[in-house]
């Protein structure tokens, strides 16, 4: 068995009726999806009978070409498809549509000069058609040539005046020839346009860049994201109609996915669903798409749907605990991710998940188990060993969450969290033979060290207070009281906090933590 | 995210950098750049990748491989990655290439008997040194890493894998040991390339690894083509499991500095890594190329952090602001005007990008002004760098390609493994811009259609001119023998630190007689899974000396030699050169 040709079995060629036809060199089918299969081989079929006709006209003929070119080039069996509308280009010279769509099938692969003389011939056959000088447009601005390009795009515009793609291009002609306040200008009239196309956010962002406009280039990149500007072009989208196939649904679902165009991939799935109603794939990935855009009811009944087809399927219930536990079902979200457990037992993501939904539940003692379980299998998971480690503390087993902050920092001493927390508990301990002064001050420290923040500040104080040095606990938190005042982003809590410690350290001898409540919550979380 | 108003008063400034017209000598040379000499000097090595036609995403991404002295007899000796089966129970002999050795697939390390006899008399010839070296590498091999990390003077080795990495240590006599353990370098995850470098400037080589894809056989996923046909999956169906920085403590262990380095904030598919000074303050930064995801350029912040400024820089994604699927990444000064810039190979449809540095580790995609566009979108590139192949003085491009979905004509002709694409070479025009190289120029090797993956780059031969190790998916390797470079002067520079290795990270300028002046950074890091000489090979064109040459050595010092000799390899050692003027 090869890669390439798993069955390999000869290829069919159409030959021409005629000496100035090419031959169609269909390719091998039968690794392709059946439905596509099917639909080629009807196609071929028509085709082959139509050649058989010694009566038909170019014109017909030229069609019958077009027509299986078209559905190849769909499917991207490019060679083909250009096969097939040579000769229909061969047959009806002035036909725009077969010019137009083997000058696409250049563009594609890279023939630029090919697909700029194809796009200008076609061009004059259609001024009108605005995406042919977008199109050659594009070509000019990939091969530097600026003016070219520029006046392409300006083509384009004089037959649409907005046509968002024919207004990036000009930005970027601006850009290239470091115009750069003409460059924004036209990218500001594209984002105007389609206000979506986030992408653009990026080009005005370096415009503003090279002139030296911080605050816009700050504004523009929080802003820049995955969608770009295309031009409308009626004969190329309108190949997509051809296809019939789920996989080519799922293939452009997967990539609108994995750019973050949750909704645009929800629609290609749910074309994938319609054409295989009971395919997995098809729904888990719906389901996943309809998640990411929020809607959660439709993606639990993809996900249902899902479990019903196939019950096994861990993912379904692995992402139907997920919608569960955001939904606040913590219950329902338990029996899911057990489920998905059940099946996939080293899945620590979902363990992980499954512990946070039992401590939400109340169920501390299998939540404790199962974050244990977590933290075995991938130490190096720090959240699962904090959530543990907290939940311990929380439980009152102060030894074990001692223990396990301990063995974690040995094996990783510069992760910042666990040692704030390893800080805390040998400052503050409710255990106190626990407690080592020495050890958490300069542990806190430390951390202040790289992080100088207030609370962490107090975490110095504390560890000075369990030394019994409180004077200087004292002012430590009176400076950490002064800069969490300064914070732009004031936080209340954190100030009362802050504020009742230093009562405590200015109390004198006794201002050693003995039921430390005040900064328990701020590193241990809720009681 | 590094905003301030300085940066915006300098983003055209170029530093006082000024190279002559080029000087070539011989432009048109009657013999092809290069010849493939592997076989004939007994450099024999099939990649092996382990396909059962489950079209599993590593066996189309690997390998690498590293030229290095690891016996310091003076010339680079070559180390090959290999790969292995990928699904439990399976052996060599049943995947759909068979191996068809005695012995398993595993990593070799071949060591070069080069016999010199007169300048012009070279015998290259490589033996099989595995077996007594002690490198045991049997996983699922990806690339290489060499840096000396505890000051002997000996390079050693670290291995990415698809599992467990590797470090060896060079214990002298061309003997190995395996040090993954006690050092605390290992990954399980799905490394792909690494690099040495000494972030913090302590004189010890720190270990920053990418990597790629949080695959296993068991999560793999069926994915198809737009035919519908099977085909191999994006990475994109594999969540990025993230990056990881070791620190050299010096005492033969390193740290997981990921967190408190603050690299582990951002990452993507990890393929491609490269270490350089971007933004000219003596500090390294480092660049991350990624495959779908944005890439990231790692600012130094001089205090043992740092921050991701790629997307403010202009180098994170493309003109469009589109990430591209980055594979291998080089930097070097291009263009003369002292910065470092950054070039990434991409997939096919897209374009290799030339992120142009405009200083102040400031980019700009000047990928189509400077040519470079069209080549690109035929092909999928990605082992690549900037050397001079033609010794004029400017820094020309190779690029590694092999596709990594099934190209359509060669499943027509039913080609087993329908990947094979080209490989390509630039000239540096001088100008800001390159032009690709044609096949008959080139030689024959470069258009054979192979899956190529690494390239790896270094004078093999010691003749003053660039060889090229090109590694293969599923292929031989091939050493591309540079035939033409020696023809114009050259200078070769083995940069030494105090602590007695090869002093990466060192800048170096060389002033030629013109005053023009040459800038250059000793490393082994850049292209894709591979490690390359560390020695500096500067071409000169016709300029029979030069008038001085600067190290900036990584601590910041700077010294400057006079009257070093050309056509020859020269060691300049940290604390011999004086001070410059």
């Amino acid at each position: 068995m090869v890669v390439g040709a798993q069955t390999a079995p000869a290829d069919r060629v159409l030959q021409p009726s005629r000496k100035d036809l090419v031959a169609v060199h269909l390719p091998d089918l039968s690794t392709l999806e059946e439905g596509v299969r099917e639909q080629l081989t009807a196609e071929q079929n028509s085709l082959a009978a139509a050649l058989k006709n010694p009566a038909i006209s170019n014109a017909t003929l030229s069609e019958a070409y077009g027509k299986l070119g078209q559905v190849c080039h769909a499917y991207s069996l490019t060679a083909p498809a250009r096969e097939c509308y040579l000769n229909a280009m061969t047959l009806a010279p002035n036909d725009f549509r077969w010019i137009y769509l083997t000058a696409e099938l250049d563009r594609e692969e890279g023939h630029f000069d090919d697909a700029i003389g194809r796009f200008s011939r076609a061009r004059s056959l259609r001024p009108d058609y605005v995406a042919v000088s977008v199109n050659l447009g594009n070509i000019f601005l990939e091969l530097n040539r600026l003016s070219d390009a520029e006046s392409a795009f300006a083509k384009a515009l004089e037959i649409e005046k907005n046509n968002p793609a024919a207004l990036y291009g000009m930005g970027q002609v601006s850009a290239s020839n470091r115009k750069y306040a003409e460059a924004v200008r036209y990218f500001e009239q594209t984002l105007a346009q389609v206000p979506a196309a986030n992408r653009v956010h990026y080009s005005l962002a370096m415009a503003y860049r090279e002139l030296g406009n911080a605050e816009k280039v700050k504004t523009h990149l929080a802003q820049q994201g995955t969608v770009g500007v295309r031009v409308s072009d009626p004969l190329v989208d309108g190949l997509q109609d051809l296809i019939t196939g789920e996989r080519v649904y799922l293939s452009r679902g997967k990539i609108a996915f994995e750019a973050q165009r949750y909704a645009e991939a929800a629609n290609e799935f749910r074309k994938a669903v319609a054409i295989k109603p009971d395919s997995v794939i098809a729904r888990v990935n719906l389901g996943a798409a309809l998640s990411q855009i929020g809607d959660l009811k439709h993606a639990a009944e993809q996900f249902e749907e899902v479990l019903r087809l196939e019950p096994g399927k861990a993912i379904a219930h692995y992402n139907l605990g997920i919608i569960r536990a955001v939904e606040n079902k913590p219950e329902q979200a338990i029996a899911h991710l057990r489920s998905a457990l059940s099946i996939e037992p080293n899945d620590t993501t979902a363990r992980f998940l499954l512990a946070q939904q039992l401590n939400k539940s109340g169920n501390a003692e299998e939540a404790l188990s199962e974050y244990a379980r977590v933290v075995q299998s991938n130490p190096g998971n720090e959240r699962a060993l904090l959530e543990h480690v907290k939940l311990l503390f929380r439980e009152g087993q102060f030894k074990q969450s001692l223990d396990a902050l301990e063995k974690s920092h040995e094996q990783y001493p510069q992760r910042g969290q666990t040692v704030v927390l390893l800080a805390y508990l040998l400052a503050a301990s409710p255990q106190t033979d626990l407690r080592n002064g020495t050890r958490a001050l300069d542990l806190a420290q430390r951390v202040f060290a790289t992080s100088s923040t207030p609370q962490y500040g107090a975490l110095v104080a504390l560890a000075l207070a369990e030394l019994g040095r409180c004077s200087e606990a004292a002012d430590w938190q009176r400076r950490m009281i002064a800069a969490a005042e300064q914070d732009q982003n004031k936080n209340a809590n954190l100030l009362v906090k802050l504020r009742a410690g230093l009562k405590q350290y200015e109390s004198g001898q006794s201002c050693r933590p003995e039921n430390e409540t005040i900064l328990a919550e701020l590193f241990m979380g809720p009681s | 995210m590094r905003l301030t108003a300085a940066i915006f008063l300098i983003v055209n400034c170029c530093l006082p950098f000024v190279l002559p017209a080029q000087q070539k000598t011989n432009s048109k040379s009657p013999l092809p750049i290069f010849k493939d000499v592997a076989q004939q000097s007994g450099l024999k090595f099939q990649h092996y990748n382990g396909m059962t036609g489950k079209f599993y995403l590593p066996e189309i991404t690997g390998s690498g491989g590293a030229l290095f002295d690891f016996d310091n007899d003076g010339d680079l000796d070559v180390y090959l990655v290999q790969g292995t089966t990928l699904e439990p129970n399976t052996t060599p002999a049943d995947t759909m290439f068979p191996w068809r050795n005695q012995n398993p697939p595993r990593g070799r390390l071949f060591r070069n008997e080069l016999l010199t006899s007169g300048a012009a008399q070279r015998t290259l010839s490589f033996t099989d040194a595995t077996d007594a070296s002690g490198i045991v590498a049997t996983g699922y091999g990806m690339g290489a890493a060499v840096g000396d990390i505890n000051n002997d003077g000996l390079p050693d080795l670290y291995l990415t894998n698809l599992g467990s990495n590797q470090m060896y240590l060079n214990k002298g006599g061309g003997k190995f040991v395996d040090v993954t353990k006690e050092s605390g370098t290992d990954d399980p995850r799905w490394t792909t390339s690494a690099s040495f470098v000494d972030y913090d400037r302590d004189g010890w080589l720190d270990l920053m690894i990418v990597n790629y894809a949080d695959f296993s056989v068991s999560n793999s996923p069926n994915c198809y083509s737009a035919t519908t046909a099977r085909d191999y999956c994006t990475p994109r169906v594999f969540r990025a499991p993230g990056n990881r920085l070791f620190h050299n403590k010096g005492n033969g262990t390193f740290e997981d500095a990921t967190v408190s380095a603050r690299v582990d904030k951002e990452f993507g598919h990890g393929l491609g890594v490269v270490t350089a000074d971007f933004n000219d303050d003596g500090w390294p930064d480092i660049y991350v190329a990624n495959d779908g995801d944005p890439n990231q350029l790692w600012i130094n912040q001089k205090n043992g952090t740092f921050v991701n400024d790629a997307l403010l820089a202009g180098a994170a994604v493309n003109r469009n602001g589109q990430a591209e699927a980055g594979m291998g990444v080089d930097a070097a000064d291009f263009d003369g005007n002292g910065t470092e810039d950054v070039f990434i190979t991409h997939l096919m449809d897209e374009t290799n990008t030339l992120y142009v540095n405009l200083g102040q580790a400031l980019f700009e995609d000047r990928t189509r002004e400077a040519g470079l566009g069209m080549p690109g979108r035929r092909f999928t590139g990605f082992g690549t760098f900037f050397f001079d192949y033609d010794n004029d003085g400017w820094l020309d491009l190779f690029v590694a390609n092999g596709a990594v979905q099934l190209l359509a004509p060669l499943v027509r002709q039913k080609d087993p493994f329908p990947l094979g694409q080209p490989n390509q070479i630039f000239r540096n025009t001088g100008k800001g811009s390159f032009v690709e190289i044609d096949a008959a120029e080139a030689g024959a090797e470069l258009q054979l259609l192979e899956v190529s993956r690494g390239a790896v780059f270094g004078d093999v031969d010691n003749d003053g001119d660039t060889d090229v190790l090109v590694t293969n998916n599923n292929g031989p390797a091939r050493l591309l023998l540079n035939q033409v470079g020696n023809r114009n002067h050259w200078l070769g520079l083995h940069v030494v630190g105090k602590n007695g290795r090869d002093s990466l990270g060192a800048r170096v300028d060389v002033v030629t007689a013109s005053g023009s002046v040459l800038r250059r950074r000793v490393r082994t890091d850049g292209s894709y899974l591979s490690a390359n000489d560390p020695r500096l090979l500067v071409g000169l064109g016709v300029a029979k000396q030069v008038k001085s040459v600067r190290v900036r050595w990584p601590n910041g010092t700077i010294e400057e030699w006079k009257n070093v000799a050309v056509d020859r390899y020269t060691t300049l050692n940290e604390g011999a050169g004086s001070a410059p003027p």
